[in-house]
Formats: structure tokens, sequence, C-alpha cells
């Protein structure tokens, strides 16, 4: 059995060890994650060495702090009207005022709150139901597999800002109802990946000699196979966060998001109505969304070539 | 060839069916009472009342109220829209070619323009190409739908006042004939030209990474051993591979650029499907709404068909183990 549960990574310090607990022989003192934090170190350190892993954590990383510490960085609060309206960028307000006489900067730090805690928060729950759905129906197969494939298929076949839209019209857009909201449109490719990943691991050497020794199913499921899908997985879920955080603006454009938070698709709204008069009402908070979302995939991207180094390694040019 | 159709047409018709149900249980279970907001803000007399539950089929059993909905729907009554006061039915089949001609015109162009680009980026032999290539990629797979609507708008509208803000028409028109066609293309260019340059990075990422997988592949190595061209070699061997991975998600993808008509088609003040879906939450429509949702449903449904024939037509080995399956 040479280094099962490794499929995934590049190195040793992804194996997981899980044969040795499931023959019971040996059982490591060690957290759930199995990661210490040296090996977390070890990680970061491989994450920095991909093509766009790096660049993508230093974004993510950068934005969360501008928009967590926003009065840091801000010259006003995000509901302060003080200034002139639709002031062109100068140098007391570097990006511009709004139609409502509040500095462009300072709100787009603010809004980046929501937005942000929305693209986790909806990732989060994707995952959740996306990760429950997937394992159930890749583990027991069969009749339970069909029906719950065939819930997924009935999502998937519609569009993610449709389904975000029926349930805005449905039950409301205050904040949570509309992290919901999302985390319904974006779970079908999470169940997807992750009932995929299941049928792949279920039939390895560990997951068996894990069933001979007579460990319970919930043990199977959450400490042999899901930790073993998480590399795959996890790459999915930022994915799913630059997703989320998408819809959200593009809810927000729509003027359907929540009223009482400031957030990037909401800055647009406001700008489309001046697109004419005061362009940096629009382009700045897109390019904030814009930033966001590339800090997102290019983590994901970091994440595939860390983990799966031969898929995205670049293949021979054909030369003539 | 027929068996392999008929599998998928009645699967398609399955997922339909599951998609009306879904909706019908969505709406169910949500909060409030229909009779109430039928009425609006006023007591309702129980005479009323009685009379309203009796004539909707309200207090019928789940069953029943859901057979009496699925006979509606397959029929074509989608319910009448009390924000347009006409029936729903009606606004859709005036709306949906509009939506159609937008929407469909910007992915196929896309869909071109994408995998031209993804086959550039991959095989051309200077790094620097492909970096620039993926980059945009890269930036352009970012960048939220009606930003890039908006950016164009100011580029190309106000900045340079080459083509109209917004609208499918002047409100007043001569021309005819010709000219007419070319009046309305004005009108379309910007959206179009939105949705391909969304669709087309889409399919670019996914098309470099498929070239460049069937780079590596035997039968390559052996064209290119049996001394054929460089273009021979792309066009006979590579371009046909390549392009079958792509297929496989281009229902999914047609299904996100008809959800984006939502956002583009508020951009541009376009009278189609996806404004009629946003009027519609705006005014609390749920007819309309529901009706927009099943039109998409159907539209995707389709396309996944005519994917997976196209599919089959362009690998012989799917249709020969579908039918034998």
């Amino acid at each position: 059995m040479s280094s099962l549960g490794a499929r995934h990574s590049g190195g040793a310090s992804f194996v997981w060890h899980t044969e040795d607990r499931a023959a019971g022989v040996a059982r490591p003192q060690r957290r759930l994650s199995g990661v210490t934090t040296s090996a977390s170190l070890d990680l970061l350190r491989r994450l920095f060495r991909t093509r766009f892993g790096g660049i993508g954590l230093v974004i993510l990383v950068a934005i969360s702090i501008l928009s967590i510490f926003a009065p840091w960085f801000a010259s006003s609060g995000p509901m302060e009207l003080g200034a002139e309206s639709m002031q062109p960028p100068s140098w007391a307000h570097p990006l511009g005022t709004d139609s409502l006489g509040r500095d462009v900067r300072s709100v787009i730090l603010y809004a980046g709150r929501s937005s942000l805690l929305i693209g986790f928060s909806a990732a989060a729950m994707a995952f959740l139901i996306g990760g429950t759905i997937g394992a159930l129906a890749g583990y027991f197969r069969g009749a339970v597999a069909v029906v719950l494939l065939r819930v997924t298929d009935l999502f998937h076949t519609l569009p993610a800002i449709i389904i975000v839209l029926f349930s805005v019209a449905l039950v409301g857009s205050s904040f949570w109802l509309l992290v919901a909201a999302v985390a319904l449109a974006i779970w079908p490719i999470e169940a997807r990946l992750v009932y995929g990943q299941f049928i792949a691991l279920s039939e390895r050497e560990f997951v068996l000699a894990a069933r001979a020794a007579g460990l319970s199913t919930s043990h199977i499921i959450f400490l042999e196979i899901l930790p073993n899908a998480l590399p795959t997985v996890t790459v999915q879920v930022s994915l799913d966060a630059s997703a989320a955080i998408l819809i959200e603006a593009g809810l927000g454009f729509l003027g359907l998001s929540d009223p009482t938070e400031p957030s990037w698709g909401e800055m647009l709204n406001r700008g489309q109505q001046f697109l004419e008069l005061a362009w940096w009402m629009s382009v700045f908070p897109g390019m904030a969304i814009c930033i966001a979302v590339l800090g997102f995939n290019l983590f994901a991207d970091g994440l595939t070539e860390m983990f799966n180094p031969r898929a995205s390694a670049k293949a021979p040019k054909l030369q003539s | 060839m027929l068996r392999h159709t008929a599998k998928h047409l009645a699967q398609a018709i399955l997922v339909l069916l599951g998609v009306v149900v879904l909706i019908f249980c969505l709406l169910q279970s949500i909060p409030g009472d229909p009779i109430q907001a039928m009425v609006g803000d006023m007591p309702v007399p129980p005479a009323l009342r009685a009379a309203l539950e009796e004539r909707f089929g309200l207090n019928e059993p789940f069953f029943s109220r859901l057979y009496r909905y699925l006979a509606n729907v397959l029929q074509g009554d989608l319910g009448y829209s009390m924000n347009y006061r006409r029936p729903v039915f009606d606004i859709l089949a005036e709306r949906f070619p509009r939506t159609l001609l937008l929407a469909g015109t910007g992915y196929s162009l896309g869909i071109v323009i994408g995998i031209a680009i993804g086959i550039h980026s991959a095989i051309t032999p200077h790094r620097g190409v492909d970096q620039a290539w993926s980059s945009l990629v890269l930036i352009g797979y970012a960048m939220p739908t009606f930003w890039v609507g908006q950016l164009l708008v100011m580029l190309f509208a106000i900045q340079l006042g080459w083509l109209p803000t917004q609208g499918m028409g002047p409100m007043i028109s001569r021309a005819t004939g010709f000219d007419w066609v070319l009046e309305r293309a004005t009108y379309l260019a910007l959206p179009v030209a939105t949705y391909t340059i969304l669709e087309a990075t889409r399919v670019a990422r996914f098309m470099r990474a498929s070239v460049a997988e069937t780079l590596e592949q035997g039968y390559i190595v052996t064209a290119r051993q049996k001394g054929l061209s460089r273009r021979e070699i792309i066009m006979g061997h590579v371009v046909r591979n390549s392009i079958l991975p792509v297929i496989t998600v281009m229902g999914y993808s047609f299904g996100t650029a008809m959800g984006g008509a939502v956002l583009l088609e508020t951009v541009f003040s376009y009278p189609g499907v996806g404004s009629l879906m946003v009027e519609s939450v705006r005014a609390r429509d749920t007819q309309a709404i529901v009706g927009v949702v099943i039109l998409i449903a159907c539209s995707v449904v389709v396309m996944n068909i005519v994917v997976d024939l196209l599919y089959a037509w362009l690998d012989p080995r799917i249709r020969v183990s579908s039918s034998q399956g």
C-alpha cells in the first residue's frame, strides 16, 4: 500500500495517513485536519511556488484587511454625506464622490465587508449542502444516488442568477436570506464534484480496509474519504466564493440586494444613472469586484497546480 | 442514432417536469396567504374567500393542485400577469425572440472567437503571446457581465458617440429594407459585443486546456512523424478532438448566457425576457416570474439536447455505446 490517500499531493506533507488509522495501528495524536503548523507553513511555501497561487492569496488577504479595517483606510463613514456630490477624482477624494456626496473610496472599502462576507458564507453554505448531498450519493450509490443526482440536475438546469432572483422574489432579500439564496444557486457543482470524489475514493484500499475493520459509516465518510477529497473540494469552494461575489454584485446592480448594507453591486446600480456624468461612480466599484473575483480565481488556480501538478504543467509546444 | 435521440428526449422531458414540480413546491412553501395577496391590503370577506378558494382550487389536496398546475402549464397556460395585465404566455412569445436574437448571436460569436483564441493560445510558439491571452482571459473571466456592458457604453456610446446607449431601435424610424436592418444593428452592437466578450473568455479558458491536453496524445506524435505539416495536424487532428470537451459544457454555458440576459437587458434597457424577469421581481408579479423561469429551463434543456446530438454526431463512439446500452 504505497502512499495511499496522497492522490492529489505532490509531496509528503499532504498525506493523511488514513490507512494507519483504519488498520488501528499507531493512531497519531493529531488535530482532525491532520495538518500541523509546520505542515501548513510548507503548504504556504508550495502555494507561492505556483504560477498564480501566491498572487491570489496576497490579493485575498489585502482586500480582507482593507475592508475589515475600513475605518483606518477610509476618510469618512459609508453613510456620511459630507462632500460635494459627483466630484471627479482629486487629492481629497482619490476616487471621486458619488451622487449623494459620499467619498467613493470609503464606500468601496466598507462595501467590501458585505461583498466578501457573502462570498465566504455562501461558499461555505454551498459546500455544506452540496458536500452532504454529494457524499451521501457517492457513498450509498444505487437508488439514493439516482434521486439525489436528479435533484442536483434540476437545480443545475437553471442559471444561478435566475434561481437567486426567484428566491429573492419569494422570500425577500435580507442579508442572510441572500446568502442562502446564493448558496442554493451554486451548490449543484459542489455536489457533483464531491460525488465524483467519493466514487473514486471509496474503491481505494484504505476505505476497503476501514470497512473490513468494521469502522462506522460516519467514520468512513468523515475521517477516511472526506479528508482525501478536501484538496479538490477546496479549489471549488474558492471558485464558489468568486461566483457568489459576482451574483451578489448582479443582484445589487438590479437594486435587489439588502438595501441596508452598502455593496459593490449597489454602487454600480447608482452609477448606472450617471454613466455620462460620473464615470468614476461605475469604474472603481467594478474594479473592486474584478480584483476580488480575480483573487479567488487565482487562489483556486494556484491550489489546483499545487495539488495536481501534472494537470497544469505546460503542454509541449507544437513547433512547425 | 434514433434510439440515442429518443433516450435524450425522454430525459429532457423528465427534467422539465421536475423543474415545474420544483417551482410548484417552492411556491407552496412560501409563507403568506395567497388570497390576501390577490385582494391586496383589504380585509377579505369570508364569502369572497370561499369563492376564490373554490375557483382556484386552493382547498384541494396537494397532489390534485399539482396536477391542475401541470395540466395548465402543459397547455401553455402560464397564468396572468397582474403587472402587464396580459397573459404571461403572450408576453413571453413577444419578448423571447428578442432575447434569443441578442443572447444567441453573442453566444455563437463568443464560442467561435473563444475557440480561436484557445487554439492560438495553446499552439503559439511564443510564450509571451500565450501569457498575454491567458491574462486577458483571466481578467475577462473576473469581470461582472453588466460592468463590461457599462464600460462599453461609456467608451463607445458616451465618449466616442458611435453607437446608441440603449433600447432596441429608435422611437421613430422611417428607414426601410436594408437601412432598417442597419439601424437595428447599431442598437444591438454593444449588447452583442458584451455577450461575445464574456462567452469568448469562458470558452477560451476551456479550449486552451483541451488543446494542450490533445497535443500530448500519441496520435499527434504519430502525425508529426508521418510528416504532416503543422497546419494539417492542427486542422485535421487537434481542433476536432479538442472541441469535444468544449461542446459538452455548451449546454450549461447557454444557460449562463440566458441568465446573463437578466443583467445585460437591464443595462441596455432591452425589452427581452431578462428585463421582464427583473421588472416582475420588482413588481412582485409571481406568475410572470414563474413564466420566465420555466421558459429559461425549457431553452436550456432544448440546448442540452442539441449539444448531445452534436456530440454524438462528432464522436461516433458515443452513439454506438449508447445504442447498445
